[in-house]
């Protein structure tokens, strides 16, 4: 008898214990799912999308870097150019950072300094080479000097310029304030276990708006559908890393809606240096063999924005005058023929097996190509495999991609410019003009520069242009937020919904 | 068995047991450093992780600076001597991306793993035994077919497809668990369900087969033909002897249950030593994924060796003396 009661017993509290899921969660806390395991807390150490998206919770930059590439005041109150190579940039009053130290000018200095410094292994530190170095001029107030005049500077420094404490820094080390940062954002760190979450809690003392939710946590869900399964189930606020294939699953549950934010581009990279592709007329006809309508139809659902040149129709630069090169088949095999290539060509197709819906494209891109006569043979690669060999110049026509990414310097130059890399094309007027973009700068003018890139890109076809795939965020309907262009998961823009 | 001269028998078969196990955890040795090696220069071989560092709008220059300063440009044999001597003192380095000791990382995650893999043990092997006992004893019933049957598929389903099927209809449509992660018994069933459900499944036909084995043989029909009931017979008699396949069975299973884990672990977010070694491997981690595989074939060889010393407390006929 006894024992009977015993083992009733134990069944009920097994079963009390399975059966508490769906207990009421907490609504002043957010829950935000990621693909892929924080490493760090330092902004400063990481390029990895996922860590930064946290990272972005607790440190502030200087400015808030917009969609059209201009900047709004972040930690900077205001700004002026001193000459081409000198901005004087005035911080706000009385910002302090989550253990009350002050951000000061002293600071930006500690920081800039900082990101040069060998040990730290600063990721971004390319991008930020463009300038020389900051002046302090008083307590607020300070010059940050560039090696030439640099366009973007202001947007750059938005992004990659996250402004760190000095002596906590000093005091702890930089391994722990990796570990254990403390910044000047929105949030501060609560608790980091490691693999599992990073819980932040509202930093009362934040200068700029309040965030609405106290607490927010970040989780990392590897798998698709186990994030999918979380946000209808209502474990989860937001999500990332939606898969194309999975959205209406979302849109249909009735329980979360998708929110657009940053786009990635993938494009058909073509080896100029080498036949069939060193010849123009190969390279446009492969341009008018690729049904991009059909494939954005198929694949996309019509969400898909076609690309016209290399700048993204959403990016500041891109030419609005080129309209897309249209499916043409009878002009590609025109062009081939022209070139000398009557019975058509035949070539490897290279393409990264980790992007989203990659077997699908490439098959749809390799039939429209196949209708021009252009014989492929597909081949995919892991990640690392692909990028070896894109870099040991293997590929004759191969699928990568970049972001959508509102400023249009940093990716043009990187994939344009021969001082960056010239694997697989080389253009002077367009070296000369990316010199250009990079230092005009006026807005107008620097606008014009691009335009003219676009257009001349757009003619010599040192890619297949293709199309820009806007990412999205699943959003629980109880949450309002809407992803920004950047693609990081800033939670003091989220809200409940009503 | 010789009963006559069991004390002089017991003491020459400690001895030799001892040479045995010492014997064993020397071999033991060498296949960790085997492995070691082996998985040294294949993922050195596999890509360079300072490309994959570093964002796609770095330069040349920068990847160069970075490369020098991890020392890959040393060549491999220099490397791995580096790699070995560290590792020697238990210090497998930092990871790329962590910045923190992979020793570090491997201890915060190991448990999440085992307590994993144990509940999968122990749900496999709750399940399988009386299933197993019961198809032997009711031979050719309903139920011997259906749970055979049963077993055919569990043994023939893929991990991550059970794992996301179970998901969408415990979690999303009955509402009854946690959809992932680690925290209450109840975000265990699940992992623990999909990576234990296989080795449930042929530890039931592995019980099966051994009990109709045994209850063939001519002792169980003595002590029917004594009189004990068939509880007892089957109980006591039967499953005893019936238990030492199993038994090593399972202790041979645990490595591959550890090597299950990997995919458990990324379907169900669950934060252990599995899901970090997939991501250490894509972003080509390095000493992460030296240290983890150095862990893994640790249990593994461990796991192994386990299971033959207890092989011979079981099974009182096996000695690992050469002469007789």
């Amino acid at each position: 008898m006894k024992r009977s009661f015993a083992i009733v017993l134990t069944v009920v509290m097994l079963f009390a214990l399975f059966v508490s899921p769906g207990l009421a969660r907490d609504t002043d806390e957010l829950i935000v799912l990621q693909e892929s395991e924080v490493v760090g807390l330092d902004l400063m150490r990481s390029s990895l999308q996922n860590t930064m998206s946290v990272c972005y919770n607790l440190h502030d930059t200087l400015f808030f870097p917009q969609e059209d590439a201009s900047v709004k005041p972040a930690l900077a109150e205001k700004w002026e150019k001193i000459d081409d190579l000198t901005w004087k940039i005035t911080l706000r009053k009385g910002v302090k950072f989550h253990n009350g130290e002050p951000v000061n000018a002293e600071a930006v200095k500690f920081s800039f300094d900082r990101i040069f410094n060998p040990e730290i292994k600063c990721p971004h530190k390319g991008k930020l080479s463009a300038f020389k170095e900051v002046v302090v001029l008083d307590d607020l107030s300070f010059k940050i000097m560039t090696n030439d005049p640099f366009a973007p500077g202001l947007y750059i420094l938005g992004i990659y310029f996250p402004i760190v404490p000095p002596k906590y820094i000093q005091e702890v080390g930089d391994k722990k304030f990796n570990t254990s940062p403390i910044g000047c954002g929105p949030y501060r760190l609560k608790k980091w276990m490691r693999g599992e979450s990073v819980i932040l809690e509202r930093f009362e003392g934040y200068y700029g708006p309040k965030p609405y939710y106290k607490t927010v946590v970040f989780k990392t869900v590897p798998e698709p559908a186990a994030r999918i399964a979380a946000l209808i189930t209502g474990e989860a606020d937001v999500i990332s890393g939606v898969p194309v294939h999975k959205r209406t699953e979302i849109e249909a549950s009735g329980k979360a809606y998708l929110s657009s934010q940053m786009g990635v581009m993938p494009y058909l990279g073509l080896n100029t240096y080498k036949a069939p592709f060193d010849d123009v007329r190969v390279r446009q006809a492969v341009n008018y063999a690729i049904n991009r309508e059909l494939i954005n139809k198929a694949l996309f659902g019509d969400k898909a924005i076609i690309c016209k040149g290399p700048i993204s129709p959403r990016t500041f630069g891109s030419d609005p005058g080129l309209k897309p090169y249209p499916f043409d088949p009878a002009k590609a095999k025109a062009l081939l023929a022209e070139a000398g290539y009557e019975n058509g060509i035949e070539v490897r197709f290279a393409y990264p097996t980790y992007m989203s819906q990659i077997q699908e494209q490439a098959e749809a891109i390799a039939a429209g190509l196949a209708d021009a006569g252009i014989k492929t043979k597909l081949e995919p690669f892991e990640r690392a495999v692909m990028w070896q060999r894109y870099k040991a110049k293997k590929h004759q026509m191969y699928i990568y991609w970049w972001d959508d990414a509102p400023e249009p310097d940093r990716y043009m130059y990187s994939l344009f410019h021969s001082q960056s890399r010239d694997y697989y094309y080389k253009n002077p007027t367009v070296d000369v003009l990316l010199d250009l973009g990079r230092t005009i700068l006026d807005r107008n003018e620097r606008a014009k520069v691009y335009n003219k890139i676009d257009q001349v890109l757009y003619e010599d076809c040192p890619w297949a242009y293709l199309y820009v795939i806007p990412e999205v965020f699943g959003v629980s309907n109880k949450v309002f937020y809407e992803g920004n262009r950047d693609g990081f998961l800033n939670m003091r823009w989220a809200k409940p919904k009503n | 068995m010789d009963i006559s001269c069991g004390a002089h028998h017991n003491i020459r078969y400690s001895v030799t047991m001892l040479q045995f196990i010492l014997k064993r955890i020397w071999h033991t040795g060498f296949v960790v450093i085997g492995i070691s090696v082996i998985s040294f220069f294949f993922i050195h071989l596999s890509g360079d992780p300072v490309m994959l560092m570093l964002p796609g709008d770095a330069t040349d220059q920068e990847i160069e600076e970075l490369r020098v300063q991890l020392g890959f440009n040393d060549p491999l044999h220099v490397q791995y001597l580096r790699f070995a001597a560290k590792a020697i003192k238990g210090d497998f380095g930092d990871s790329l991306y962590y910045n923190i000791p992979v020793f570090e990382l491997i201890t915060e995650r190991l448990p999440a793993s085992l307590e994993l893999a144990f509940a999968a043990m122990l749900f496999a092997l709750v399940f399988a035994v009386p299933i197993g006992i019961l198809s032997a004893v009711k031979r050719g019933s309903f139920l011997d077919m259906s749970s055979m049957l049963g077993a055919l598929v569990g043994l023939s389903m893929p991990h991550f497809w059970l794992g996301i099927m179970m998901m969408l209809l415990f979690s999303v449509h009955l509402g009854w668990l946690p959809t992932s992660g680690r925290g209450t018994m109840a975000h265990l069933i699940m992992p623990a369900i999909s990576l234990g459900l296989s080795l449930m499944a042929m530890f039931a036909r592995l019980t099966r087969s051994v009990m109709l084995e045994v209850l063939s043989l001519d002792y169980i029909r003595t002590a029917r033909a004594k009189g004990l009931k068939e509880q007892v017979v089957i109980a006591k008699h039967a499953l005893k002897n019936a238990l030492i396949p199993l038994v090593t069975v399972a202790g041979m299973q645990f490595g591959f249950l550890i090597g299950g884990t990997v995919i458990i672990e990324t379907v169900f977010a669950w934060p252990g030593l599995g899901r970090l070694v997939v991501q250490a491997i894509f972003s080509r981690d390095y000493p992460l994924v030296q240290g983890i595989v150095f862990i893994f074939s640790i249990i593994f060889v461990g796991m192994n060796l386990l299971v033959d010393i207890l092989y011979v407390y079981l099974d009182p006929q096996i000695t690992y003396s050469e002469e007789k």
